[in-house]
This record gives structure tokens, sequence and C-alpha cells, in this order.
């Protein structure tokens, strides 16, 4: 298994945010990770990435317990990720917020600079590189997020909320671009999203979660069925009265 | 073999190199220097040229307080305490047993960087305005202890021996020497900071300075960079403490360790621009002369106090209207300039 969470709880003083989610990924798989508001993906993610101490549960990656070990280790073991507000490093230009990530892998300025040219190419940017990200669309700073985040080479790929925000035509533009990047650096991605547009079409795989624990695994088509996935959907919506 | 000489010569090309800078920038900079070297040759009246001394030991203050402030973000008011462990470590080797002052000031640097990794691992558990805080409690405390410790020179300070004619074993001049020690010491941290600045570590820093979040995604250790640039400036600021104990040729922890000189230190930089290469010495360059002529000026006039008062309100139209200092407000103009123009 490439990544494999294994019984993960995660509790802020009384509040479970993650009870028990176990699941595993394999190499080169697209993931969606679904579920309302407060369902406890981006806790998954922080414990994932090392941004949380989980209470407790393993978290396994290329069969390495990776466990409570902090995101800068983490992330120099090959996982990158994206955040859902997004955080740019706004005194930086485009190019350097990219190059920043390069030099986790590179030491040579230069060549950090071309390998940040190249990847800003790659996701249509390179017009922007002199630019700074705060003075940029949403849309664009998310393209930010994603090339700095490609630019430590990792293997697994968390997007959290990537199309958060973005329009229509901006979401398949975005969709187009992860294709793309998927087969040319043969990464593995897990996503999560509320744009069930964006989820729908680009996972291969989809886990619905709900106060904190997984209800529901398989493709987009089943998951649509399931009736626990509309249960949770539609009953929190109701509740809210939308 | 070969990669070492190629990463040598890079190194050396980043130190010496200001290509990347705008012409107009270098000029400026060549003409400064130009004006400096020949200061004392064209200023013969002393009180200008201890202004002059003055302005390049603070301009060096700034450039080393520039790392961890302003590439760094973190706000340190305890860098007092750096220059009085290089004061001390200088004043007391050299009145003790006479030890040569080039041996004295590795001494100060490292006592200064080894109290400071002591001490901030637990500091930097705090952020913001709690981490001034701790900065500016520690030097504190360090000033209180060499007032009341006899073996120091607790709070009679310590008087260096004069020597009678120039020497550069304990490093005693007349004014125009000082002047060019203080200069030649003042490009040697301006070169650093010329490399630094291009360095990976001050990309690495910036991201920290700007997002600790983002930077750890990409794999930078936030605490241990701040903390190595923490050293960095501890060991600058010990550098100008050595400066300072055989030019003034007496100290004491009122004048070394003091919170006005650690706060005085901070507004260089913030003043001048902070995490640009030029703020610090635009900063000395108008806070000093401004401290020692208006100081002077008004106190002689029966107005004690109205510098202070000056001064606060300089720093608080810089801090509400421009956080980045005059560099800053230069760097936004030129922007507007490029935007209108582009």
């Amino acid at each position: 298994m490439f990544l494999e969470v294994k019984n993960l709880y995660k509790e802020f003083g009384g509040v479970v945010a993650n009870a028990g989610v176990s699941f595993g990924l394999e190499k080169g798989e697209i993931v969606g990770l679904i579920g309302p508001n407060g369902a406890g993906k981006t806790t998954l993610f922080n414990c994932i990435a090392g941004y949380y101490k989980p209470t407790s549960g393993k978290v396994f990656f290329k069969d390495k317990d990776i466990t409570g070990w902090p995101a800068h280790r983490t992330a120099r073991s090959g996982i990158g990720r994206t955040f859902q507000i997004i955080r740019m490093m706004e005194r930086l230009t485009v190019e350097e917020n990219v190059m920043v990530g390069a030099f986790c892998r590179i030491n040579d300025r230069e060549r950090a600079r071309r390998d940040a040219q190249e990847i800003l190419e790659l996701v249509n940017l390179e017009e922007q590189a002199n630019a700074h990200p705060t003075e940029l669309p949403i849309a664009t700073q998310k393209r930010i997020e994603l090339a700095r985040a490609l630019a430590i080479e990792p293997e697994l790929l968390t997007l959290d909320e990537i199309a958060a925000g973005l329009n229509p035509l901006e979401t398949i533009q975005i969709i187009d671009t992860l294709r793309r990047i998927h087969k040319e650096k043969n990464l593995t991605l897990l996503l999560t999203e509320h744009v069930m547009q964006f989820i729908m079409r680009i996972s291969e795989r989809i886990i619905v979660m709900a106060a904190g624990r997984k209800i529901a695994e398989g493709s987009p088509q089943e998951v649509a069925r399931k009736e626990a996935v509309i249960k949770a959907y539609l009953g929190e919506k109701y509740a809210k009265g939308k | 073999m070969v990669g070492k000489m190629k990463a040598v010569v890079g190194v050396l090309k980043d130190t010496f190199s200001f290509n990347d800078l705008p012409l107009s920038e270098r000029i400026a900079f060549a003409a400064f220097l130009v004006f400096v070297f020949f200061f004392p040759w064209i200023v013969h009246t002393s009180y200008p040229r201890v202004v002059m001394i003055r302005f390049l030991l603070f301009a060096m203050y700034g450039l080393g307080w520039n790392l961890i402030g302003g590439y760094g973000g973190q706000v340190d008011l305890g860098q007092a305490k750096n220059v009085g462990f290089g004061a001390f470590a200088t004043a007391l080797m050299i009145t003790w047993w006479g030890v040569p002052f080039w041996i004295t000031v590795p001494v100060g640097i490292t006592v200064a960087v080894v109290e400071s990794f002591a001490v901030a691992y637990p500091m930097f558990r705090l952020r913001g305005h709690y981490f001034a805080i701790a900065t500016l409690c520690v030097a504190l405390v360090w000033q209180k202890l060499f007032l009341f410790w006899d073996w120091t020179g607790g709070a009679r300070g310590v008087e260096l021996p004069i020597k009678s004619a120039p020497n550069f074993t304990y490093m005693q001049f007349g004014t125009i020497g000082y002047h060019y020690f203080i200069f030649a010491l003042f490009m040697a941290e301006f070169l650093f900071m010329n490399w630094f600045r291009k360095s990976k570590m001050s990309y690495e820093l910036q991201a920290v300075r700007d997002n600790e979040d983002a930077a750890a995604s990409l794999g930078i250790n936030v605490t241990w960079t701040k903390v190595k640039t923490y050293l960095i400036t501890a060991a600058m600021g010990a550098v100008g403490g050595s400066f300072y104990a055989v030019y003034h040729l007496y100290i004491d922890p009122r004048c070394v360790m003091q919170l006005d000189l650690s706060i005085l230190i901070a507004m260089t930089a913030m003043v001048g621009g902070a995490g640009s290469i030029w703020g610090p010495i635009l900063g000395a360059a108008i806070l000093i002369p401004l401290d020692m002529y208006l100081g002077a000026l008004l106190g002689g006039m029966g107005f004690y106090g109205i510098d202070f008062i000056i001064y606060a309100l300089i720093i608080m139209v810089i801090a509400a209207r421009e956080p980045r200092g005059i560099w800053g407000i230069i760097e936004r103009a030129r922007r507007r300039g490029y935007v209108l123009r582009g």
C-alpha cells in the first residue's frame, strides 16, 4: 500500500474530529475525499501531512510509519500539499515562491530558478513569474500553490479544496492541468472538495466522510447512489433549510 | 574537488556582485562608499567624525538585526545583550590578561552564540509580540546580572588600559583610525549580507517569515531556520560590541546592555526598511544624526526630551503608514511608476 491510514483518531479537547478513519491509496490513483462541512476532511489531511499529531492510529507512507512526523519531514519524504485557505509568501514573487519549493531538493539557486520556471510553464503561469502573488486573482493563486507543491517533487500530492472559489471555466481548466500533471509526473493524488462537479469528474475512487467517520467508499457512480451518503448530504442540507 | 571550487567561486561571485540591483541603486551606493571613504579628509572637525563612526556602527548593528528582524520577521528587542557579550569579552580579556583584540572577538562571538542557542528554543515557541517581550526580558536579566556581578566590574564598569601610540594589537587609534576600522567592519558585514540575501537560506527564511505553514509544507524546518538566523544575528551584534569596547575604552552594563540600545538597533532597520539590504543603512543615516544633533541642539536650548518626542513621532508615522520603512515607500513608488508605464 502506497499510503495507509489505520484507525486514525484526532480529538481537540472534547471534540472528536476524526473517529477511527481507515483507508489506503495505491500508487498512481486519484482519490477524492468528500463529506459535508465538519466531516473531518481537513483534519485528516493535517494528520497525514504532519500539521497535527493524531490522538491515536497510524499513518504509513511507502510502508514507513510516518505517524506524528513534523510537516517539513513528511514534505521531504514526498508528501506535497496545498492549503484550503491560500497561504502565499506575499513578499516573494511567484517565481520565488516556487523556488522555495525547489530548494527542498536543490541547493543551487540558478538550478532552482530554472526548475521553478519549468513548473510555472506546466501550470500555465510563466507570464506571472515576476508578479507578487497577492496582486493576482484567487484562481491564479491556487495555481501558484499547486506549482509550489509540485516543486518539491512529491510522490503523493494532497489538495485541500483546490477548486473552492473558482468559476466553472476555471474548474475545468484546473481539472485539465491536474490530469496532465498526474500523467506527466506519475503522481498519486488525494483531493478534498465541495464542488461535486469537480470531484466526480476527476476522481477514480471516492471516500465519503461524515462526522469524523468514513461512511462510504467506491467509484463516483457507486458512492452517489449509497443511502448513507444521500442521508449525510441531504439531511444536512435540509437541516440548514437550503 | 572541482565541484567544491565551483561552489567557492559561486559564493565569491554572490558576495561581490550587485548585478541584480538597478543601476541607480548601484551608483548611489558607490557614491556613498566614496563619500564615507574620504569623509575624514573632507570634514576636519571632530564631532561630525564621531557622528560618522556612530552611524557606521549602527548601520552595522542594523545589518545584523535585519537578519532575524527583517528577513526573518521576528522582532528581537534584545540585541543589546549580544553587543554586551562582545564588549565585555573584549574589555575583560584585554584588562585582565592583555589578550590581543583579534582573539577576544571570536570569544565574544562564541559567548553570544552559545547563550543565544541556550535561550532560542524556548523563545521561538513564542510568536509576534510575545517573542519580542521574551527577547527584551532575557536581555534585561543579563544586564541586571552584569550590574550585580563583581567579577565583571559590576556597575562601575571596565576601563581598558590606554596605549600611548596607535596600536594594532589592541586596536587603539585616533578618530581617523577608528573611522577606517569601523568602515572595514561595516563593509565585511555588508558583503556578508549581500551574499546572504541571495542564498538558499535567505529564501527559506523569508518563506518562514511570510507563512510558516506554507514553508513547512515545502520541507523547511521552521524552528531550526529561525534559530540558525538568531545565532548569526547574535554573532554580528557581538562583533559590534567588541568594536565599541576598544573605541570607547570604557564600558558598563548601562551603556552596552541597555534597553535603549536594543530598541535603537531594531529601529535602525525598521525605519530604514526591514528585509532589504539598504534599509539599515538608510535608517542609521536618519536616526543617528537626528539623535546626535537634534538632542544636542534642543538640549542646549533647554528643551530636554523634545528629541525623543520627534523620534517617537517618526517611528509612529512609519509604523502606521508603511511598516516596511523608508525603503518600502521608495519601492512602492517605483512599483507604481512601473505599473503606470507598463
